[in-house]
């Protein structure tokens, strides 16, 4: 009750706020229920209300993006998804505060795109524009011709969001004896110490699009530091060493990312690609001698897409790899993981009608997440959607162990 | 023998016509039209309305800049309404040579600037009647021209050019363009659907001079088989303001006016 009250003040003070200082208020409410057809819970129920206050003149800007989700009945989330200030000079822009920032070409994957981390609560299913969340930086653009140079300071790191051990996208790990864990390494203190660092070149020109990012940053996942304890199994002749207990500590690392990426237009069709090299990532490992089960290595990431008409249809596909360098039998990933996306669009009726289809295909996995959506305008500031999301494949994919929560669903969003 | 050379000139310039115009082919008479003086630069906020054949309408505002910069027009559009696709801006660089325009959109929910294929011409803009062909520059050797017949059309001597695309797959079989003979400002122009069957009629209800410069600020596109139509209006029109070659650039994009 408190938390609520709290929330109604605020969004009373931020709109009377906004009235008195002629801010410019737009955003939407939208209301979003999914139901699994396996067994026909109500597994999303939500309403979300996204308010933008943006003021902007000739040298500042102000935005504040407050979003409120009431889960069912009663769960109530206020998340300020950004809330910054700009400055405009002649030859660069300076933006201070919560913000979200995207990089790359990609679609829906996220290769040299690591600077706002996700948020999986819901693992990949809201929206790209509401899947990162705000990272608190001081971001410096600056200008040359066509091309920019951003540079980015994050003081306080933020790491992905998980699902809560209650969501239905919450997967419990199994483990092979009494496990602990411990928590108190998980924490990253902001400090000058523990910065994030990110610097881009980019540069948009009549041939080719082009970015060049490096980032001296942290995992935004936690490894998990496994302690075996053994004990003697006595019932065994010679008694042998039993695995009695487990302790696992998330601990986060510093990762150090360099990458790219292009786009640029062949015949009416647009190709796209990128690439990260990340050095330093620790992955699990079975070795018995292995400290903590973990070994360092080195990864590329990459994904190469290609998006194209036929007809009045949009069609968009992707193939992604990921590439373990000096692999090791004894890791649980494999060598290479490779996935592909592919897109649909059709727009009719005076693009009042939307039919779209969107795929995560786990060739690795050998399972898949399959999104088609039809979308209706009632004008222009109502829209109907109904969709769904269905999991298929292998159980121990990506994809496929979600299979019993495949879903159809309906989301009724009104634009102000 | 010098005022005979020019008496003999003088009475083949009276054989041809007093004026040039009355010689010009079907290609002429588009390529003046095409490239008719439209100034360095332009700025100005376009109203689009979209009627349905039940007469409910939808409405798209939207600030536009254009410049020229020689073998390249950039310009660059804002979306101001409707709330859904506010921020929103498009880019369009296009050139004199057969390169292809290049375009980007900002879609700023994405908060990404991406690069989208030109080879969609024939995709109606933001579900409007009017395709991006009908509002762009279309190249002049896109089409064979031929002057069918000159008439005239609400008050003004126009000339009747038939237009065929060169590419047999392109969406109209072919198109007739009213231009006016004093100002090569079109009237009027109709288009053809594959079947040759009359599919729209562009309609241009006012052109204003402004500084200096015949500006259409009025117009409109019904489709006669669906019954619906596109009125686009310009307004805040400014010429030869001297726009800055940076507002065609991923900082405004991404910033906004």
């Amino acid at each position: 009750m408190g938390n609520k009250l709290i929330l109604l003040v605020v969004i009373l003070f931020v709109s009377s706020f906004a009235k008195a200082q002629k801010l410019d208020v737009s955003g939407f409410a939208r209301t979003y229920e999914g139901v699994t057809y396996e067994n026909g819970d109500f597994t999303i129920i939500q309403q979300t209300l996204n308010l933008n206050f943006e003021k902007r003149g000739e040298k500042v800007a102000f935005k504040a993006n407050p979003m409120v989700y009431l889960y069912n009945a009663d769960s109530l989330n206020l998340n300020i998804r950004e809330v910054y200030m700009d400055m405009y000079f002649k030859n660069f822009d300076l933006r201070v505060g919560k913000q979200q920032i995207v990089w790359g070409k990609a679609d829906g994957v996220f290769i040299t795109d690591i600077v706002s981390p996700l948020n999986l609560s819901e693992f990949l299913l809201p929206d790209f524009d509401e899947i990162r969340t705000g990272v608190i930086a001081t971001k410096l653009d600056y200008y040359i011709g066509n091309s920019t140079i951003e540079a980015i300071w994050i003081p306080q790191f933020t790491p992905t969001i998980r699902p809560d051990a209650n969501s239905i996208w919450y997967i419990q790990p199994e483990f092979p004896a009494l496990t602990t864990f411990d928590w108190s390494q998980s924490e990253i203190k902001p400090s000058l110490e523990n910065s994030e660092f990110f610097l881009k070149w980019s540069a948009m020109t009549s041939k080719v699009d082009f970015e060049l990012m490096g980032g001296y940053t942290w995992d935004d996942n936690p490894t998990m530091h496994v302690q075996k304890q053994f004990g003697m199994d006595t019932t065994t002749m010679p008694p042998s060493p039993i695995l009695t207990d487990l302790t696992i500590t998330p601990e986060h690392h510093r990762l150090t990312v360099g990458g790219g990426s292009f786009s640029t237009e062949i015949k009416g069709v647009i190709l796209r690609g990128e690439a990260a090299y990340y050095n330093g990532k620790y992955f699990q490992t079975e070795d018995p001698t292995a400290e903590d089960a973990l070994i360092q290595k080195d990864y590329l990431n990459y994904v190469a897409g290609i998006d194209f008409n036929i007809g009045k249809v949009k069609l968009s596909t992707q193939f992604i790899q990921k590439y373990i360098l000096d692999y090791n039998d004894m890791m649980p990933d494999n060598e290479f993981h490779n996935t592909a996306t592919f897109m649909a669009r059709y727009d009719m009726m005076r693009e009042t009608l939307h039919l779209e289809l969107f795929s995560y295909i786990g060739l690795s996995d050998q399972d898949a997440l399959i999104r088609p959506k039809i979308t209706y305008d009632f004008d222009d500031s109502f829209s109907i959607l109904l969709g769904g999301n269905i999991f298929v494949g292998e159980r121990d994919g990506q994809f496929g162990q979600y299979q019993d929560n495949s879903m159809i669903y309906t989301k009724i969003k009104y634009n102000f | 023998m010098r005022t005979l050379k020019l008496v003999v000139v003088a009475i083949i310039f009276l054989a041809t016509g007093f004026s040039a115009n009355a010689q010009l082919t079907g290609t002429q008479i588009i390529d003046k039209t095409y490239n008719r003086a439209t100034g360095e630069d332009q700025t100005s906020t376009l109203k689009m309305t979209l009627t349905n054949k039940q007469g409910k309408q939808r409405i798209r505002t939207i600030k536009q800049f254009s410049k020229d910069f020689g073998d390249v027009e950039k310009s660059i559009m804002f979306f101001q309404s409707p709330a859904d696709v506010k921020n929103t801006s498009f880019m369009n660089w296009s050139y004199d040579s057969d390169k292809s325009d290049d375009q980007w959109i900002y879609l700023p929910a994405l908060k990404r600037v991406k690069r989208i294929s030109s080879d969609s011409k024939s995709d109606y803009f933001m579900g409007s009647d009017f395709t991006y062909d009908d509002l762009g520059d279309r190249k002049l050797n896109a089409d064979n021209h031929k002057l069918l017949r000159e008439e005239i059309i609400n008050g003004k001597a126009c000339y009747v050019v038939e237009s065929i695309s060169k590419d047999e797959d392109y969406m109209y079989s072919k198109t007739i363009t009213w231009i006016d003979k004093s100002n090569f400002v079109g009237v009027k122009k109709e288009f053809y659907d594959e079947v040759e069957e009359l599919l729209k009629i562009l309609t241009i209800k006012k052109v204003e001079e402004i500084s200096g410069f015949y500006v259409i600020t009025n117009s409109e596109m019904k489709n006669v088989q669906k019954n619906h139509k596109t009125t686009m209006i310009l307004s805040g029109v400014k010429v030869n303001t001297g726009v800055s070659a940076s507002k065609f650039s991923e900082r405004i994009m991404t910033r906004g006016i």
